[in-house]
């Protein structure tokens, strides 16, 4: 009977080899499959072991099928207008069988594909995978990265409840401050009104209502995905075309040891899905309401990152001007990297010693791996603390401590005087500048061997003092600049010791007092010193790496380079100064907009 | 080793499926929905419609499926005596036909919900919660303008809105248009969302309703403001709210409590509303006295001068010892002129007690537009009245006993 069946022409045409395992078989399966077809018939063993590639990729392009197809049975039940929006999310919750179940699904597993894009990333970039031939598929990755992003966010409104208005809000309200095209941006083209900026061009009018619910639904549904198949055609293709970046071990058969590992990490991850869809509700707030702000009102927690720089930043900088750093930067890695080691295998840590403390130190890539992964850490902490750690008003709360909406910040902010703060930004990019091996030939013909390096330890400490100095000063001598009554008698450093609780101003304002103010300010100048001090002996201990750097990556790369370093240091340098020091902006100019 | 793990994964995907099934298809409403076919006999059951059932009302925008466990609610001769079997109490549903009117108009709660808790709207997120106990008069406001004619049915909604008129609400508080601006317009109070109230004080559920109702009682509890200590230095201190403490008993904070609940922006169809019938202006006092009395109460200064003019309500750092001014001795300071036009411009801002601290919440505000010529007069007239009847005045001064020297 089954032996009739295989003989028929339908059968034939459907399946068109037999199933016995023999290695011809496992090759027509792969060839004879459109879908397969994707992979090669044979890879090397280590490429696909799974603590090699943990199934990131596979696991991704998987997320996306399954919102593909719990978004098709969703789009069954939801009509992207205000009045029926938020009414069908809840006939989902409520009547539809299985609706919030399948709602469910659909919520986390975006989250999910989020963070599994992410640690993609990592992944790709931790083994090398990105150093040539495979540029170009990693500038495709960044470019997915950011499609998965927008559309998480696109979709983030539809529910239509408050928080996906408010969430959409804050990021519409970046659009609007973009420099040139955004309405409320600085460097404003003439002809841009609140009519035509960029966030009527997100969200099709001036508020967020029908227009903007309807272009976010096309685009969540159909735009942004098909530009993503697109995106993705190409990355897959690449992979096949690159090649997988481990190349070791025997081949071995894709069909069953490939497609049967990705059958498994699809399983789990469906699996894990379902558990998580039936434990947890996805959110549904209150519907809609442009008249009540809810406080705090926070963007989708892969934005949260971002919101949490709008405290320390002007919103274009923060909201337009950094994702783009960002993004570019991303893409630009391969091109920076030129260091050909490290491809197919996991950094070698090595345990080396740091004065008493033992560390362990990436043997091949040093600089690379630790930047990147400080980024990546420096992220998610900005996320846990946009998460966590911030309440009404955006005031600071520890995780678990319970919200007030009567807590009132007692951290009094100023400005740096301008002079002051590009000193600051002047000493801070000094610690960029590399000495050329030639610069150190001419140095150590001209004054001896050794003048090199004790000429680099001063100008990184200078330029640390240099920094201090800039700071301490003014807060020790320099006029309130935004209470010129009381110039002539209150320096900043006064008016901040009384107003404030930004611990260090008020650790040394209390030290003044204590000990009377010839003493006080010595100490303070002592202990500013030392800081710069410091700091200038931290920058020239990585001297030797910039040189190298330098002297490997040529003058243009390297410029680069550095500078994305010290922006994502300065980040975290624009955060110790609002909470240690109560300094707002380093440098204000409020007729650019441009405060950083 | 990976085939186990496929099986495993496999059986595991069925049976979180069938989980998912499962729950769907013992959700809370099919329990109850078999527990109330259980108590009917055989005859009985015939012809009840089964599964979620819902009233769909068009011309209100709602769709109520409350019925999906409220089974009984219109078959009175099914109706058990246990919620939520029971049958709608009173006539209500005769004059207010369930697929006119659906469920959720009069009784707030989540109409489209199928689970107990956010059906009856008592979760986070969902801005009516169910009108419960005598709460549901506040509904009737929003259609019949004939409250006289349903009297009966609204005692409390009755004794909140002559609450309101009595301890001179509309003298700072405006609704539908009539009062004055001093304080927030409460045409939309019934409204109000939750996200725009702190609840740091309030010491029962986090609902509108018990807002409104501890803030009646205790207004300074409820907003306090902030005392200068809680605030960074240099700012200013805020106080607390100058809504002064009526001293209602817990029936009286109720009634107005509905009252506030009843006022909402929701503009129903016009065939659902019945305009109000107008109001008989009583006419004819004998005295311009009485009139002024009128004056005084319709347009709410007993909010802050105090029934009669008594005064003693706090309006912080204003001079006259914090409070808004008694008027029983107005007599003694002004003439008539000059106590019409301080009613005509109001005074503001108060003056000060402590320059150094903010200035006082509270003002007079002008009336001029508000107040017509006659009223005005009558008004003062009521005024410089007070002094008389709300003093203890001296007993008249007998005469001395030596009168004129008499003759001779």
């Amino acid at each position: 009977m089954t032996q009739d069946l295989k003989k028929t022409k339908i059968w034939k045409s459907i399946f068109r080899h037999d199933f016995s395992d023999t290695p011809r078989t496992r090759l027509q399966r792969v060839f004879g499959n459109v879908f397969l077809h994707l992979h090669p018939v044979r890879v090397p063993k280590d490429a696909i072991r799974i603590v090699y590639t943990w199934g990131l990729g596979g696991l991704s392009f998987y997320l996306f099928l399954v919102l593909s197809v719990t978004g098709i049975l969703l789009m069954f039940y939801y009509r992207p207008t205000t009045i029926h929006a938020y009414q069908d999310i809840k006939d989902l919750a409520f009547v539809v069988t299985l609706g919030g179940w399948l709602r469910n699904m659909h919520r986390w597993a975006a989250h999910l594909m989020v963070v599994i894009v992410i640690l993609h990333m990592v992944r790709v970039f931790l083994t090398g995978a990105y150093k040539p031939p495979r540029e170009y598929n990693w500038v495709v990755g960044v470019i997915l990265l950011v499609m998965t992003l927008f559309l998480s966010y696109t979709g983030y409104l539809l529910p239509w409840d408050q928080l996906a208005l408010w969430a959409v809000t804050v990021g519409a309200q970046m659009a609007a401050n973009s420099p040139m095209v955004g309405s409320e941006g600085p460097f404003q083209l003439p002809f841009i009104t609140p009519g035509n900026d960029a966030k009527f061009f997100l969200v099709g009018g001036t508020i967020i209502s029908d227009n903007a619910l309807l272009r976010f639904y096309v685009l969540h549904c159909v735009a942004v995905p098909f530009l993503f198949l697109i995106f993705l055609s190409v990355h897959l293709w690449r992979v096949r075309k690159d090649t997988f970046s481990r190349q070791t071990g025997e081949k071995v058969d894709v069909w069953p040891h490939l497609v049967s590992r990705e059958l498994l990490a699809a399983l789990l991850a469906t699996v894990v899905l379902f558990v998580w869809s039936l434990v947890v509700q996805a959110p549904l707030e209150g519907q809609a309401n442009p008249n009540v702000t809810p406080n705090p009102s926070k963007a989708p927690w892969y934005f949260l990152g971002l919101q949490e720089l709008l405290v320390y930043f002007d919103p274009w900088i923060a909201g337009v001007v950094l994702p783009t750093v960002i993004i570019v930067g991303l893409m630009a890695i391969p091109y920076l990297d030129l260091n050909p080691k490290g491809v197919g295998v996991y950094p070698r840590m090595e345990r080396r010693k740091l004065g008493p403390l033992p560390i362990w130190y990436p043997a091949e890539r040093p600089f690379a791996v630790t930047v990147f992964l400080f980024g990546i850490l420096l992220w998610f902490a900005l996320i846990f603390i946009g998460y966590y750690c911030r309440g009404p008003n955006w005031e600071w709360y520890w995780p678990g401590a319970s919200w007030s909406h009567r807590h009132l910040s007692k951290l009094t902010l100023k400005n740096l005087p301008n002079l002051w703060g590009g000193l600051l930004l002047a000493g801070y990019a000094l610690q960029g500048v590399p000495m050329p091996k030639r610069a150190k030939d001419r140095i150590a013909g001209r004054l001896g061997p050794r003048a090199p390096e004790a000429l680099s330890g001063a100008l990184h400490i200078g330029s640390g003092l240099l920094m201090s100095a800039a700071l301490f000063i003014p807060l020790l001598t320099a006029p309130d600049p935004d209470d010129p009554l009381r110039s002539h008698h209150a320096t900043l450093f006064a008016a901040l010791g009384r107003a404030t609780n930004a611990p260090l101003v008020s650790a040394c304002y209390r030290l003044v007092e204590r000990v009377g103010p010839a003493m006080g300010f010595t100490l303070i100048g002592l202990l500013a010193a030392t800081m710069g001090a410091m700091l200038g002996w931290l920058s020239a201990r990585c001297a030797a790496l910039k040189d190298r750097l330098y002297d490997d990556l040529g003058s243009v790369k390297y410029a680069i380079v550095i500078a994305l370093l010290l922006m994502m240091l300065g980040v975290l340098g624009k955060i110790a100064l609002r909470l240690l020091c109560g300094i707002k902006y380093v440098i204000s100019l409020p007729a650019f907009n441009f405060n950083i | 080793m990976k085939r186990v793990a496929f099986v495993a994964l496999s059986a595991w995907l069925v049976v979180l499926f069938l989980i998912a099934v499962g729950l769907d298809a013992t959700q809370e409403w099919t329990v109850y929905q078999r527990r109330f076919v259980k108590s009917l006999n055989r005859d009985e059951r015939r012809g009840l419609p089964g599964g979620i059932q819902q009233i769909q009302v068009k011309p209100l925008g709602r769709v109520d499926r409350c019925t999906t466990c409220h089974v009984a609610i219109d078959k009175p001769q099914l109706a058990l005596a246990e919620q939520p079997f029971t049958a709608h109490p009173g006539d209500y549903l005769t004059w207010h036909p369930p697929e006119q009117f659906g469920c959720t108009v009069c009784h707030g709660g989540q109409g489209l919900a199928t689970q107990v808790r956010p059906a009856h709207g008592e979760i986070t997120h969902w801005e009516q919660p169910l009108l419960r106990g005598p709460l549901i008069q506040a509904s009737c406001l929003k259609c019949h303008g004939n409250l006289e004619e349903i009297n009966a049915h609204v005692p409390l909604l009755r004794q909140g809105i002559q609450l309101y008129d009595r301890l001179g609400c509309a003298g700072c508080h405006t609704v539908h248009g009539f009062g004055q601006t001093v304080s927030i317009d409460l045409s939309d109070m019934g409204d109000k969302p939750w996200q725009l109230l702190d609840f740091t004080f309030v010491e029962g559920d986090h609902t509108l309703a018990q807002w409104i109702d501890e803030h009646f009682r205790e207004p300074r509890r409820v907003t306090p403001g902030y005392r200068m200590t809680e605030l960074p230095p240099g700012e200013e201190e805020i106080y607390p709210t100058f809504m002064p403490n009526f001293g209602l008993t817990d029936d009286q904070a109720r009634a107005l409590t509905v009252y506030m609940l009843s006022l909402t922006a929701e503009s129903l169809p016009a065939k659902y509303t019945i305009p109000q019938t107008p109001r008989v202006q009583p006419a004819g006092y004998a005295t311009a006295v009485e009139r002024g009395r009128a004056v005084f109460q319709k347009y709410g200064c007993a909010g802050c001068h105090g029934e009669g003019g008594l005064g003693g309500r706090k309006n912080w750092n204003a001079q006259l010892g914090e409070e808004e001014p008694s008027l029983v001795y107005v007599k003694m300071t002004y003439d008539r002129d000059n106590l019409k036009q301080l009613i005509r411009d109001g005074r503001q801002p108060v003056p000060r007690r402590d320059p150094a601290r903010p200035r006082a919440p509270s003002y007079m505000p002008a009336w001029k537009d508000r107040l017509s010529e006659t009223e005005l007069d009558d008004l003062v007239e009521y005024l410089l009245s007070l002094y008389e009847s709300q003093v203890p005045q001296p007993a008249p001064v007998s005469e001395p006993a030596e009168a004129a020297p008499t003759e001779g």
